[in-house]
């Protein structure tokens, strides 16, 4: 290797080989399929052309999202960190910043452009529509240039990071959206996008100028006073009065404000739309609605800190040492993070409903979200409403917790490969799903049958989540973590939660046509049960490797 | 108080520990020593139960400290090489913390300690040298007086003033009579002069465990260094002092 561009591409290639054999293996099966089984010339007809490009298309749209990890860092670094996600082992290379951020980003524009055109020729043709050639590489490299400026950019604040790439793309996704809405020709969308490769390159080399010269502006101290010591108050003693208490605190102080931070900073910009549309009353709702699923929308990134205990150590996802050597039980230190993300779930909610009430009042609002409170009151009765609004409140801050905790058994584990495997097959399955709903919505058919089939679906579910969790309480008492009692409580309290969501949904859902089983499944279903039980051997299997 | 039986462990295809079997009684300096990559980490890590043993047993007071972590831990004194004490904490909070998880802490000490190390109540972890953060580790590893004081390889990268106080915890430590300190190091000039015993690995075995004065005895009074070598061979001696 003679240059610095050929070691970089050298890092990319040998680092991620098994990924590009996959995908040239992968490539070389459909090429086989288009230019040899079936003819150049000779045409080919599918009953359903758009699903068959759908199946082979789905690899390539993985593969985009494998491509945005890699080419910006993004399967090393913490993405909840201050710090630029861009390998720091490499600003000390004799190497100028602009080669450093160029040298990425143009091998990622290359690797999406030719992605889009392997998508384009080699999977989307059964569909039989006409997909353009240039704009959607371009929109695909330039999401990529963002994610790596974003991801490369040191923040002031942890988790920021997550919060402005999200919103960023989002505007860009928005943007290429409105257009294709308003049949925007070829040269318009180019016009629109074009501009993002050299804007966020120039992004992209004062990110990595300052991240090199260890220029992370901090602001924790700004907002230290006010989140950081927010301890819930019985902890403010001199000492503390057990191992399980100490525990708490510590959870709550590394991580317990998370969430409200993130939410704190997210409400103002949301709830600003009510001082600027409060006659308009479908954008009051669709506001109130967004800010109600805000904290479990947030709770899904804030998560990840919940698992992570040595988020600076050379093993961010292993247990640092400090913490595996405290003399507690590795339940003892589930619980202290359960009861740190309750705490911090209870935080959140009670900003958002303190903010909303106030954010109505000074925008004027408030009378004519009164006004349509009281017609709903009149059509379902005063007590089923207070019950409704309740459990939908009580609903939603149960996703919210739900959100900081249902991935703690992967995160606890300490294994990279686990970790970064989950969140592949996660956005996998979030690209997937987009287009299956549409399949769905768009096919008649298949809803009938599927209508038809929710009971069945829904007692496999069950018959699924009960087998894992009898092999995991299974486990749970052959690794002796939990005591018997322990284990019998906990699967008591499990029953009692699930008939009082039963007995409620069977109250709420009391119509003739719907069978009584089906809110017992419903129940049973949305009761976090499995992944929380598997969380206690997660730690012990990283605990004690 | 440490039995160790026919301990091996893998990882992946390299034998980071070979059929070790060695017994540490009660109220000794035992020092570990080994080149980088010997074993010693590994070692320590199953005594501690942060690794489990794959063939063979670990016995710490008698108890297997992967099965029963609490009552193994709360016994033990522990001195990480990677020291990783979080960063975020002053060490008034730091020292409140640690203070929960044993019955046995002593306000009084470790205030003595925390003065003998001038280290500030108020000062962030994260704003500490590498120096203080050591002496930080000592101090909540010391304050509760354990029984079996665990120093993995204490000493590396510090200056001598550090390695100094280092030295005189593991010599507080043997005052307490009954207590048992394992050291690791690969300074053998330090080891030497604070070990009762001695145990050398090398690839993942024991080729010496003895007291170190028979060592010496046997060895024509010979230094460590030259022992070590003897042992081990110059390829795998760690320099006199790194």
């Amino acid at each position: 290797m003679r240059s610095p561009a050929a070691a970089i591409a050298w890092e990319f290639r040998q680092h991620h080989r098994w990924g590009w054999i996959a995908l040239a293996g992968y490539l070389l099966v459909l090429a086989t399929v288009r230019l040899l089984i079936f003819e150049p010339g000779q045409r080919v007809e599918f009953d359903d052309g758009e699903s068959v490009a759908f199946v082979l298309a789905v690899p390539l749209t993985t593969t985009f999202l494998y491509f945005l990890a890699v080419f910006s860092y993004g399967l090393a670094g913490d993405l909840a960190a201050r710090q630029s996600m861009y390998p720091a082992r490499m600003f000390a290379l004799p190497v100028t910043t602009t080669a450093l951020a160029g040298w990425p980003m143009l091998y990622g524009t290359v690797a999406m452009a030719l992605l889009w055109l392997a998508t384009r020729l080699l999977a989307a043709w059964p569909s039989g529509v006409d997909v353009p050639m240039i704009w959607p590489a371009l929109l695909a490299a330039s999401m990529l240039a963002w994610l790596q400026a974003l991801t490369w950019m040191p923040y002031p604040l942890p988790g920021l990071r997550v919060i402005v790439t999200v919103l960023w793309l989002t505007v860009i996704d928005a943007i290429v959206f409105t257009a294709i809405e308003y049949q925007a020709p070829e040269g318009v969308m180019l016009a629109l996008l074009a501009p993002h490769l050299p804007l966020a390159f120039l992004v992209a080399r004062v990110a990595i100028a300052r991240a090199r010269r260890g220029d992370v502006p901090d602001w924790q101290g700004i907002f230290g006073q006010a989140l950081k010591p927010s301890s819930p108050r019985f902890l403010r003693r001199d000492h503390f009065r057990s191992p399980a208490r100490a525990q708490f605190w510590f959870e709550w102080r590394r991580h317990g404000w998370s969430l409200p931070a993130l939410v704190g900073m997210v409400l103002p910009f949301e709830l600003a739309l009510l001082f600027g549309f409060s006659d308009t009353p479908v954008i009051v709702f669709e506001t109130l609605l967004a800010v109600l699923l805000t904290p479990p929308f947030m709770a899904a990134f804030a998560a990840a800190r919940v698992s992570q205990s040595n988020p600076h150590g050379h093993d961010a996802h292993g247990l640092a040492p400090f913490v595996s050597t405290r003399p507690l039980s590795s339940p003892s230190l589930i619980a202290a993070k359960l009861t740190a993300t309750i705490w911090s779930a209870f935080a959140a909610w009670l900003l958002v409903l303190a903010a909303i009430p106030l954010a109505l009042q000074f925008a004027g609002a408030l009378p004519m979200v009164l006004d349509r409170a009281r017609q709903g009151i009149d059509i379902v009765g005063t007590p089923r409403a207070i019950v409704i609004v309740l459990l939908v409140i009580a609903g939603l801050m149960a996703a919210t917790w739900k959100q900081l905790v249902q991935g703690l058994y992967i995160g606890l584990t300490g294994r990279e490969w686990a970790v970064k495997s989950s969140v592949f097959v996660t956005l996998s399955f979030l690209a997937v799903l987009g287009p299956l709903v549409h399949w769905i919505i768009d096919n008649g058919n298949v809803q009938a049958v599927l209508w038809d089939a929710i009971p069945s679906i829904l007692a496999v579910l069950v018959g699924v989540k009960m087998s894992a969790a009898a092999w995991i309480a299974v486990r749970l008492y052959d690794s002796r973590l939990l005591s018997d009692r322990m284990l019998l409580t906990g699967a008591a309290s499990w029953c009692v939660a699930v008939l009082a969501l039963y007995g409620v949904l069977a109250w709420i859902l009391s119509v003739p046509f719907l069978p009584r089983y089906l809110p017992a499944l419903i129940a049973i279903l949305a009761m976090p049960l499995v992944r929380l039980s598997a969380a206690p051997l997660a730690l012990s299997w990283n605990r004690h490797r | 108080m440490i039995s160790v039986s026919g301990l091996s462990r893998c990882f992946g295809s390299r034998t980071a520990l070979d059929s070790v079997s060695v017994t540490m009684p009660r109220g000794a300096v035992y020092g570990l020593v080994g080149a980088n990559g010997a074993g010693k980490t590994t070692l320590i890590k199953h005594v501690l139960g942060l690794l489990r043993a794959e063939s063979g047993s670990v016995r710490v007071f008698g108890l297997d400290p992967v099965a029963d972590p609490v009552a193994v831990l709360s016994r033990i004194g522990y001195l990480s090489e990677e020291n990783d004490l979080p960063g975020w904490m002053r060490l008034d909070e730091l020292l409140r913390y640690s203070r929960a998880f044993y019955s046995s802490w002593d306000d009084d000490y470790a205030e003595v300690l925390r003065q003998s190390f001038d280290l500030d109540l108020a000062a962030k972890i994260k704003t500490l040298s590498k120096g203080q953060k050591a002496r930080v580790g000592l101090l909540i590893a010391l304050a509760y007086r354990p029984e079996l004081l665990v120093l993995d390889e204490p000493s590396s990268g510090l200056d001598p003033i550090v390695r100094r106080d280092i030295l005189g915890a593991v010599m507080r430590t043997i005052a307490d009579e009954g207590r048992t300190v394992l050291f690791s190091s690969h300074l053998l000039d330090e080891v030497e002069l604070v070990a009762d015993h001695v145990t050398m690995i090398s690839q993942g075995r024991i080729v010496l465990s003895a007291p170190l004065a028979a060592v010496k005895q046997l060895h024509g009074g010979a230094s460590l260094q030259e022992i070590f070598v003897a042992h081990v061979g110059a390829a795998a001696a760690p320099p006199a002092d790194a």
